[in-house]
């Protein structure tokens, strides 16, 4: 019991160290930063739940995998987004994405 | 006492590799040679440079060197002397392997220095070349043995060493763990001639030593590796079963070192179109053929 | 009791380290403090058991990090770190929503009735499991994934790619 508890006390920590990124700061790399660190803070109480309440029903594991791929795929898509901005206006600064048109 | 075991084995393996490496460079034999110049760097002026990360600087080598061990501590030297025989022996490999990319990338970013630099992301253009690489014919090679113990891999080769079996992932496989430890053709973080030494261009001294002892380290650590998926690992007839791990290891540290200086050193945009629009389709036909031939034909 | 101890071990590391992404000034130091922090995660599913995922996510992310390193030295102003930029805004604000859902999410692990604890595995058999899971039952979950992966390297190449004038 013990155990489940400190991973998930764990887990919480980092969603909010990684909320914490997401919202302060301006870099889009900075912002995507942040929500590595959400997904990861997720995948840690996903383990917990697995290991410590059903250890049998593999599907836990499956939806960890499907989590890591989000984050690859979220990661790449992003630095697309990135890359192309970075080609438009010469920096990836959020604050600057504030209209529409451009 | 097997890690104090597997950790001679691999020291001493480097010592012969870096006798290898000096007689292909060279061309004088000096089996003296390694202990003489790690003694001279050892005794030099070990110099830092003036903004380092300092943090990166020191770490690099020490984590090259780290990456190294870990990978060699789940191959087997025989069917009992190995470190750990963890259930995912094939894929701990790999993790193993991706700290040498981090560990250059360190060391490239450390010094502050412009060719350590270039080296450093280099490295990391031809990280993306052959990763894929290094990973896809181990699905094959798993395939095969239906596990990822890599002593189950070795047992799988019983009646015919995979090699034969699969020989396109052979090939594969061996270009990218040349890339890997970055030796002649794929050496471009070094570059011996055009970067000065690349990410070893600024480390001096002690950590000289330790930065290429890492990388005898790494290539003995990957002959190995090719040695225990490939050739059939300790398989053979008459010596003990480590004689011909070592003995195998050898050879493919030999090739290794010697084959790849009859080639120019390859550029990076060309490494990157062969290894990717070649290398991947060519590692998915192997994977396909080797699930013909193990469903189609009987073991 | 080992294993509390190795699980809290390594989750302060992954805590501390991504504190050290979001207060460092220097920009590839950030980028490898997040690796640092995604490896703790890591062995914090080695220290539960879980071998693959643990091994995964390691080798993972090492590779995804310094890939994300060069892109912070593309495209950041300051990568080095040495003239001390402070790049955020609306910071009581985020630390604020930061503190308030983590104290949320902990109230709910301690308010919720969790069940039985199941005892233990046995790491040789899982691969295998998983293997079985992965190609019987979540088969069209994998099958999905891949089609994912495939349409999102197809549409950052497009979005990423020069236009041609």
């Amino acid at each position: 019991m013990a155990t489940l508890i400190v991973a998930l006390i764990i887990g919480a920590i980092l969603f909010g160290v990684g909320l914490y990124g997401s919202l302060s700061q301006t870099n889009l790399v900075m912002i995507m930063m942040g929500v590595e660190l959400m997904l990861g803070g997720a995948a840690v109480n996903l383990v917990a739940f697995w290991r410590f309440l059903h250890p049998e029903a593999y599907s836990g594991q499956v939806f960890v995998l499907i989590v890591m791929t989000v984050m690859a795929l979220e990661m790449a898509v992003g630095f697309g987004v990135g890359t192309a901005r970075f080609r438009y206006k010469g920096s990836v600064e959020m604050e600057e994405a504030r209209d529409l048109k451009g | 006492m097997t890690t104090a075991i597997v950790i001679l084995v691999l020291l001493a393996g480097a010592y012969v590799v870096a006798v290898l490496e000096g007689w292909a460079t060279n061309g004088r034999l000096r089996p003296a040679g390694p202990a003489l110049d790690a003694v001279a760097l050892l005794g030099r002026e070990s110099v830092v440079t003036r903004s380092s990360d300092r943090i990166f600087f020191e770490v690099g080598p020490v984590l090259l060197l780290i990456s190294a061990l870990l990978a060699a501590a789940v191959l087997p030297l025989s069917p009992g002397l190995v470190v750990t025989d963890l259930a995912t022996g094939a894929l701990f490999v790999n993790m193993a392997l991706a700290f040498v990319m981090v560990a250059l990338v360190m060391a490239g970013w450390g010094p502050d220095g412009v060719y350590a630099m270039v080296g450093g992301w280099r490295f990391l253009g031809q990280l993306v070349g052959y990763s894929m690489l290094i990973v896809m014919p181990l699905t094959a090679v798993a395939m095969r043995a239906e596990s990822l113990f890599t002593i189950r891999i070795v047992e799988s080769q019983g009646a015919l060493w995979n090699v034969i079996f699969q020989p396109l992932g052979f090939v594969l496989f061996f270009l990218a763990a040349l890339a890997v430890c970055f030796l002649p053709p794929f050496d471009l973080p070094t570059a011996p001639g055009e970067l000065a030494g690349g990410v070893m261009a600024e480390y001096t001294g002690a950590r000289l030593a330790i930065m290429r002892l890492a990388r005898m380290v790494l290539v003995v650590t990957l002959a190995v590796t090719v040695t225990v998926f490939y050739l059939g690992g300790w398989i053979g007839p008459v010596l003990p079963p480590w004689a011909w791990t070592l003995g195998k290891s050898l050879l493919v540290a030999a090739v290794m070192l010697f084959a790849g200086r009859y080639v120019p050193r390859i550029r990076e945009e060309h490494f990157l179109q062969w290894f990717w629009k070649f290398g991947i389709p060519l590692a998915l036909v192997n994977i396909l053929y080797v699930g013909i031939v193990l469903l189609v034909v009987d073991k | 009791m080992l294993q509390t101890i190795f699980v809290g071990l390594f989750g302060i590391a992954a805590i501390w380290f991504g504190v050290v992404v979001f207060t460092t000034s220097s920009m590839v130091r950030s980028a490898l403090a997040l690796l640092f922090s995604q490896v703790a995660i890591g062995a914090m599913f080695l220290a539960m058991q879980s071998e693959f995922l643990g091994v995964l996510q390691i080798m993972m992310m090492a590779t995804e990090m310094s890939i994300m390193a060069i892109f912070m030295v593309m495209y950041m102003m300051d990568p080095g770190g040495l003239m001390g930029m402070d790049m955020t805004h609306q910071k009581r604000i985020s630390q604020a929503v930061g503190v308030l859902g983590a104290l949320l999410v902990i109230g709910l692990v301690f308010l919720v009735g969790w069940g039985p604890i199941a005892g233990s595995v046995s790491p040789g058999r899982q691969v295998h499991d998983l293997g079985i899971e992965l190609m019987e039952r979540s088969m069209l979950i994998f099958e999905t994934a891949g089609i994912t992966i495939l349409t999102a390297m197809i549409a950052t190449i497009a979005v990423a790619l020069e236009r041609r004038r």
